[in-house]
């Protein structure tokens, strides 16, 4: 057991990069974090509301998957039976009730090793249509009808080719989900004349509003811009029609991580002013009173909309504004500043300048090795404190810093400026840690726990117009033998932790958490809803892949009930008491299920007071260990703590051992089966040869058809066998880094008797 | 020193043969001062020129950056004499100069070559330039007072003027001084020709024309002014049928035809004009259909109504997004790249399409911020980073100027100084980064600030300044690039409309009216000034619309004159007076052996069928032979000049048996296959490859070498039509747009 707060500061660090390199040098390239289901797609990837709809899946980790299931209770999916009766693998019929909102449904399926990754499903009014063959050239573009959607997938180096027909003067929208629906294609749209021609083009993820020139026949071509294509690569082109003048209301999509700080609390769904044009420079600047809260939009090109207000000396405001949240590319900018004006002559003084809503940890740098989650919580919006320093006039004056040459009326904005409302918002994605290898399939993985595994959540908060508080992390509705503990946001800081364990004896199961944060603000206790955030795709390697991140609408968890955890690191269920300034000896139960590569496993402390302890190791063959936690070093105040110990560990991953005992089960039967068949083969030879001639016809009948019965029987033995051959294979072990979270542990920490 | 503009006239009449005397004993450079006796040497009026007429303060020699030659450093062209005096005065424990025996100093010893010196005898001793160095150093090395007259103007006598074929003219270089007086100082000048090929031009300003005809320019340098002698060389033959003028290109193609003699070649045929328009406007030969219906066409408007129909296509937009995409540096130097790259050749491409004015296409890239994908002229950013690297670019690709050595030390040819420099980098030193989610990629934003940049040799910092143009205040959240593009798009800009339209002349009629296109400056007139103040003032008037100039160019009578010479235009290089050919780029080239031969190149990751003008980036170079061959830039450079364009052994010998280009003859699904199966007259094989080939019908003798080849008895058709179409693709008239 190591002592760790015997080494010095100096040698832990040196031991730390010592080990560190040996770790890495058996995680580089490997995967991390043990195989997860995944649906990677649906499709098609929607349905029209009132409808059921043919679903086919596919995915990582599902090949057992046995239900489909969505958020919205108003979608139902059932086993797609063939003509026998029997489930056909991988497709489903979806009914969507008539009732059923429009928009993203997040669908999932339950499999062995419990819920899978989301995928967006999207419902909608138009008619659908799947695209069935390929459509790569404008001889066989394939006919799309105004008022409807297509669900298709990109072929690699192609172009798809539709065409539609439409009359002189028609409003034609044209618009492709793509990144919206988790697919990974960054579309080109195209609407071009009957031979081809291109007419009009987008290639930013915009729609094309097209008024048709001519009555005749045009087409759509679609292509990825670099033209990748595959299963990833998939899209739902919409086209309908719609009155000159009337707004475009776009395919839904899904929501950009960061969304979830917007909007405050309480705040109206429509503001109460409208940024009034021309309001371009101080000559015209539109009068307001605070507080306020104002729509605008960032139009024209280089727009830029000035505002002023009379406010007191010592005045403090809060200042918000939300644009870049709405999903759009803008970053907005604000300057405040004082007007003291002396006949025509105006002398303005700074006040306040604001830009970023900075993230609360380090955003991924998107190279090879993990340096932060690849995940912004921040944002390129704005939520800063105006303090009044001068009696009098003020000028605000907003831009969009990525505005300059950019004329687009959708480019909008909200801004709100208001008297404190402390408060905050929280959103939480899966744990990674520092490995110096590109796999972040760890940062997607869905909440399918195995036996004896705890997960840990990264929690952040964006915290509003001052409040500095605790946040309590609370996660409930969680399936029977599951358990959540918060590692609380501590005051004045805002990461925290979310650990979920599943027991060891947790049945199979999968229940719709609910995971929020508390905190006590200005005496009362509010709850703010966490939202959980993931990325559309596993990201194997990081130096290739651009992350997709995006918000989810649920908290699914499951249990696997099958398959169990490769190491649980069990401390005492009682609380660790400890006086402050002396160390605090903590035993932990080591239960191992898998061998490992490497004797050590490195720990490190989670949780507010002891995160900053230093490493240390414990052994992976050992079946108990001690962490020690030294308070005085770590200065730990007297309190009540939760926290956690984690660190990676390659494990010799086994899929599914069970599958051979089952496999030769089956064989052995298979086999036993045959052996019966032959010798009742033998038997009927026999008869058949010793049979008279009248009854040889029969005798003969009967040989054919136990020789027939033979047969089906040695290919059983033979597809037995290679099921043995195949589970046998999929068994062998694999080194994957598995992120070991020990169970939480409650300390103590008592104040020091004075002296 | 000084005389007055009386005495200096007399003095001048009297002074050619003196001079010339006078020259016989300067080894290295011809020297003149006159009044060496009555006034002390002026280290900035006399010796600075001497040794910049010496070639001392050459980038090769002494003036090369990094500490000149054996730690002997003198500004570049002297213009900067203080520092050129303590350099000589100051540095190397004063040993340069030996003021007790001034023979004896080390800068006349090297100069004389009385010592080893690397750069060569560049004064003899016996010189009058060594007289007047030693007479400085006699007199005390002194540098003048503030008092002592300065430069102010200069200028060349005559400035202009019509010389026969053959002829000469002696220019004359004349200085004028603060204290108002004149100087001649043309063995002190120093001249060069804008074509050397037309005129050339000797130390002492003595020009020499050749027998090419049209208009030539010498620029003549003296300190840091410049001046221009302009001379027209007409060939003065009769010039009587003139095609009718179809627009004020034709008129003023014409008048300056007319004015310098030079008949015009007749109207070229319509399959002629067909292809060549096609190439120049869509970067692609014409179908056989579409040849076949413009032959067969007896609409008096055809013409024009083509170019129309060019100017829609998609295929201008791919031609012409090639040529911009390589002169903005799409360049993939790794994988990371290909997003962005495509990104920004399709945003290229897309602004083509939709015929985006050019100065809204230049604002956009200019002041473009946020995410590429979100908006992709921001790759132009991840590509060219450094705000005095924007800078050159910029001037050089929209305006036509040359900035780069104005980085480090006055322009040698232009009135750019570094101040000019650094207030056009100060446009883009509020350009901020973040990082985005993209690895490698920045998400730019105007920061807020008050843009400045410092000389950096003077270290004062300098707001933004518009070469030359006053720019009024930027205040510190106002993006300065927007007024940068405000300020080019500004229908008043010397430069702005000048350049592009240049540069689109040259695109269709091979020389632009300024060679090279983007090297505009008062000393490199253009060859026909009223056609391009024209041209300029047009592209304006239309909003900047590209297509609208491109069809102004096309529809005249000029553009579609026949390549053939007459008589008398042969020695016609610049002035317009037949089209000159020039060999088909790189990519339209491979296009057009794809389509004659009826086969596709297969480039890695693009949709089969993609066409080699239509390809995002220079990536495809590395796995085309043909391309790299044939001179497809790598994006490297804004100059056009990238793009190789002259002829080679390598090309040859490509065209004659690549296996690449066999392979495209002997291709299964190919024309030479196809012809061989087909069960249609031989003679209408042969009609269909010359149509594809030279958009024409063949000529008899033609139709019959071709049938007689292909009729040949023994012979396997199949390799008889691939021989046809190699032979086809070997020709000239095949190789170039003529």
């Amino acid at each position: 057991m190591t002592d760790f707060v015997c080494y010095s500061r100096c040698r832990s660090m040196l031991l730390a990069a010592l080990v560190c390199g040996a770790f890495a040098s058996v995680s580089f390239a490997q995967s991390v974090g043990l195989p997860a289901p995944r649906l990677l797609t649906t499709t098609p990837m929607g349905a029209k509301i009132g409808s059921q709809v043919e679903v086919t899946i596919s995915g990582e980790s599902i090949e057992d998957a046995d239900e489909l299931m969505f958020f919205d209770r108003r979608i139902t999916a059932a086993r797609k039976l063939n003509a026998a009766g029997q489930a056909e693998p991988k497709k489903y019929v979806v009914s969507i009730a008539a009732d059923c909102p429009i928009g993203i449904h997040e669908a999932r399926v339950m499999t062995r090793l419990g819920i899978s990754s989301s995928r967006a499903f999207c419902v909608g009014t138009l008619d659908e249509a799947v695209q069935t063959k390929p459509n790569t050239t404008l001889a066989t573009a394939m006919e799309l009808k105004v008022n409807s959607i297509c669900n298709a997938t990109m072929t690699q180096r192609a172009v798809d080719h539709y065409v539609f027909e439409a009359k002189k003067g028609q409003r034609v929208i044209v618009d492709c989900a793509t990144r919206g629906i988790d697919s990974k294609l960054d579309a080109t749209v195209i609407v071009a004349d009957a031979a081809g021609r291109d007419l009009l083009v987008e290639r930013r993820g915009g729609v094309l509003d097209f008024i048709v020139p001519a009555d005749g026949k045009y087409v759509i071509k679609v292509h990825e811009l670099t033209f990748k294509g595959g299963q990833a690569y998939y899209y739902r082109l919409g086209l309908w029609e719609l009155p000159v003048g009337a707004p475009i209301v776009r395919l839904p999509s899904t929501k950009p991580v960061n969304s979830f700080s917007w909007p405050p609390q309480g705040l109206k769904e429509q503001a109460e002013l409208a940024e009034v044009e021309p309001n371009s420079d101080r000559t015209k600047a539109q009068k307001i009173s605070l507080p306020c809260d104002i729509a605008g939009s960032f139009f024209p090109a280089a727009d830029v909309d000035v505002f002023e207000f009379e406010a007191k000396k010592g005045d403090v405001w809060w200042v918000e504004v939300a644009s870049e949240r709405f999903g759009l590319p803008t970053d907005p900018s604000i300057l405040v500043q004082h007007v003291a004006r002396s006949g025509d002559v105006e002398k303005l003084t700074d006040v306040a300048e604001f830009s970023d809503i900075p993230s609360p940890v380090k955003v991924s740098s998107n190279g090879y090795a993990y340096d932060g989650p690849p995940y912004n919580a921040g944002s390129a919006d704005i939520l800063g404190k105006l303090e009044i320093k001068e009696e009098g006039l003020h000028r605000l004056q907003i831009t969009d810093l990525f505005g300059g040459t950019r004329n687009d009326l959708k480019n909008v904005y909200r801004l709100v400026i208001r008297k404190a409302a402390p408060d905050f918002a929280v959103v939480a994605w899966a744990l990674h840690m520092e490995l110096r290898n590109g796999d972040r399939n760890a940062v997607s993985k869905p909440l399918a726990l195995r036996g004896g595994a705890t997960m840990a959540l990264e929690v952040l908060a964006i915290r509003r117009d001052g409040f500095d508080g605790d946040i309590d992390l609370v996660m409930e509705g969680l399936p029977e033998g599951v358990t959540a503990s918060g590692l609380k946001i501590p005051a004045g800081q805002s990461r925290g932790l979310m650990l979920v364990t599943a027991n060891q004896n947790a049945p199979r199961a999968v229940g719709s958490g609910t995971f929020f944060g508390r905190a006590t603000i200005n005496g009362e206790v509010v709850t703010r809803t966490c939202r959980l955030a993931s990325h559309a795709w596993p990201i194997p390697d990081s130096w290739g892949e651009i992350p997709s991140p995006r918000l989810m609408a649920d908290v699914p968890v499951s249990v696997s009930g099958l398959e169990f955890a490769p190491l649980t690191l069990t401390p005492p269920k009682e609380v660790q008491t400890v006086t402050a300034g002396e160390k605090l000896t903590i035993p932990l139960l080591h239960t191992r299920r898998s061998e490992f590569s490497g004797a050590v496993l490195q720990l490190r402390a989670m949780g507010a007071g002891f995160d900053r302890a230093p490493q240390f190791d414990v052994s992976l063959t050992a079946d108990q260990s001690q962490a020690v936690l030294d308070t005085a070093a770590l200065k730990t105040a007297p309190g009540d703590y939760l926290i956690a110990f984690y660190g990676g560990a390659v494990a010799k991953y086994r899929h599914q051992p069970e599958a051979i005992v089952a496999a030769e089960e089956t064989h052995k039967k298979a086999v036993q089966e045959l052996m019966a068949i032959e010798a009742e083969v033998k038997k009927l030879t026999e008869a058949a040869k010793a049979a008279a001639s009248e009854a040889k016809p029969e005798a003969d009948k009967a040989v054919e058809a136990v020789t027939a019965k033979q047969k089906a029987a040695a290919a059983a033995v033979a597809a037995a066998a290679e099921k043995i051959k195949q589970a046998t294979a999929a068994a062998q072990p694999r080194d994957i880094v598995d992120i070991v979270v020990s169970e939480p542990i409650k300390i103590r920490v008592n104040p020091a008797e004075k002296k | 020193m000084s005389c007055s503009e009386e005495e200096f006239r007399r003095r001048l009449r009297c002074r050619g043969l003196l001079r010339l005397l006078i020259g016989v004993f300067f080894l290295a450079v011809g020297l003149l001062r006159t009044d060496a006796a009555e006034q002390p040497v002026s280290f900035v009026n006399d010796v600075v020129p001497l040794l910049t007429k010496a070639g001392c303060n050459v980038g090769v020699c002494h003036a090369k950056a990094g500490g000149g030659q054996k730690g002997f450093q003198l500004s570049l062209l002297g213009f900067e004499p203080q520092e050129d005096f303590e350099s000589l005065t100051k540095e190397s424990r004063n040993r340069r100069l030996f003021f007790g025996s001034p023979d004896q100093s080390l800068l006349l010893l090297k100069a004389s070559g009385q010592m080893p010196h690397g750069g060569g005898v560049r004064l003899a001793a016996t010189s009058e330039g060594y007289a007047l160095l030693r007479q400085w150093i006699r007199e005390g090395a002194a540098l003048d007072s503030a008092a002592a007259p300065k430069l102010v103007s200069f200028e060349v006598q005559p400035a202009r003027g019509s010389i026969k074929r053959g002829g000469e003219q002696q220019l004359q270089a004349i200085a004028k001084y603060s204290d108002g007086s004149v100087r001649d100082v043309t063995n002190m000048a120093l001249y060069e020709s804008n074509d050397k090929a037309m005129a050339d031009v000797s130390e002492r300003g003595l020009v020499k024309i050749s027998e090419i005809v049209g208009n030539v320019a010498v620029m003549v340098r003296y300190q840091a002014k410049v001046s221009v002698y302009s001379a027209s060389v007409p060939l003065g033959a009769p010039v009587e049928n003139l095609p009718s003028s179809k627009n004020f290109v034709d008129e003023l193609v014409f008048a300056n035809l007319k004015a310098l003699g030079i008949p015009p070649s007749v109207l070229c045929d319509d399959a002629t004009f067909l292809r060549r328009v096609t190439l120049d406007i869509g970067g692609r030969m014409p179908t056989e259909e579409e040849s076949a219906a413009f032959l067969a066409g007896k609409d008096a408007g055809k013409r024009d109504k083509v170019i129309d129909e060019l100017l829609r296509s998609p295929d201008y937009a791919d031609f012409f997004a090639n040529k911009w995409t390589a002169l903005l540096k799409n360049r993939r130097d790794d994988e990371s790249d290909t997003v962005s790259n495509f990104a920004f050749h399709a945003w290229v491409r897309d602004s083509f399409l939709a015929n985006k004015p050019y100065d809204q296409f230049v604002r956009e890239l200019l002041a473009a911020t946020g995410t590429v994908i979100g908006n992709p002229p921001v790759a132009w950013y991840k590509r060219v980073k450094e705000p005095k690297q924007q800078i050159e670019d910029v001037a050089q690709l929209f305006l036509g100027v040359r900035m780069q050595c104005a980085q480090c030390h006055h322009h040698p040819f232009e009135r750019w100084s570094q101040d000019d420099y650094y207030s056009l980098v100060a446009f883009f030193s509020q350009v901020g980064r973040k990082p985005s989610g993209t690895r490698g990629e920045d998400l730019i934003f105007h920061k807020r600030g008050i843009a400045v940049a410092p000389n950096m040799k003077t270290g004062v910092p300098l707001k933004p300044g518009a070469l030359g143009d006053a720019i009024p205040e930027i205040a510190a959240d106002e993006d300065p690039r927007l007024k940068l593009a405000d300020w080019m798009g500004s229908k008043t800009n010397p430069f702005f409309a000048k350049s592009l339209v240049n540069r689109y002349w040259k695109h269709f009629f091979v020389r632009g009216l300024i060679e090279p296109e983007d090297d505009i400056r008062d000393t490199n007139p253009p060859t026909n000034p009223a056609l391009l103040e024209a041209l300029e003032k047009h592209f304006v008037a239309s909003g900047f619309d590209l297509k609208d100039l491109v069809r102004v160019i096309t529809q005249s009578q000029a553009y579609q004159l026949s390549e053939v010479p007459n008589q008398h235009n042969i020695v016609d290089r610049q002035n317009y007076s037949r089209y000159y050919p020039r060999r088909l780029q790189a990519e339209v080239l491979l296009d057009a052996i794809d389509r004659l031969a009826g086969t596709q190149t297969d480039f890695a990751n693009l949709p089969p069928g993609t066409r080699a003008v239509a390809l995002p980036d220079n990536s495809y170079n590395r796995s085309s032979q043909f391309l790299r061959v044939f001179g497809r830039p790598e994006a490297e450079s804004v100059c056009e000049c990238e793009r190789v364009q002259s002829s080679s052994l390598a090309q040859s010998l490509h065209l004659l048996n690549a296996a690449e280009l066999k392979a495209k003859l002997a291709a299964a699904t190919g024309r030479a296959e196809r012809l061989a199966k087909e069960d249609k007259p031989v003679e209408s094989k042969i009609r269909e490859l010359y149509l594809a080939a030279f958009s024409r019908e063949p000529r008899p003798q033609e139709l019959k070498t071709a049938l007689d080849y292909l009729n040949e008895p023994g012979t396997v058709a199949n390799a008889n039509y691939q021989d046809l179409i190699w032979a086809l693709i070997n020709t000239k008239e095949f190789l170039f747009n003529h």
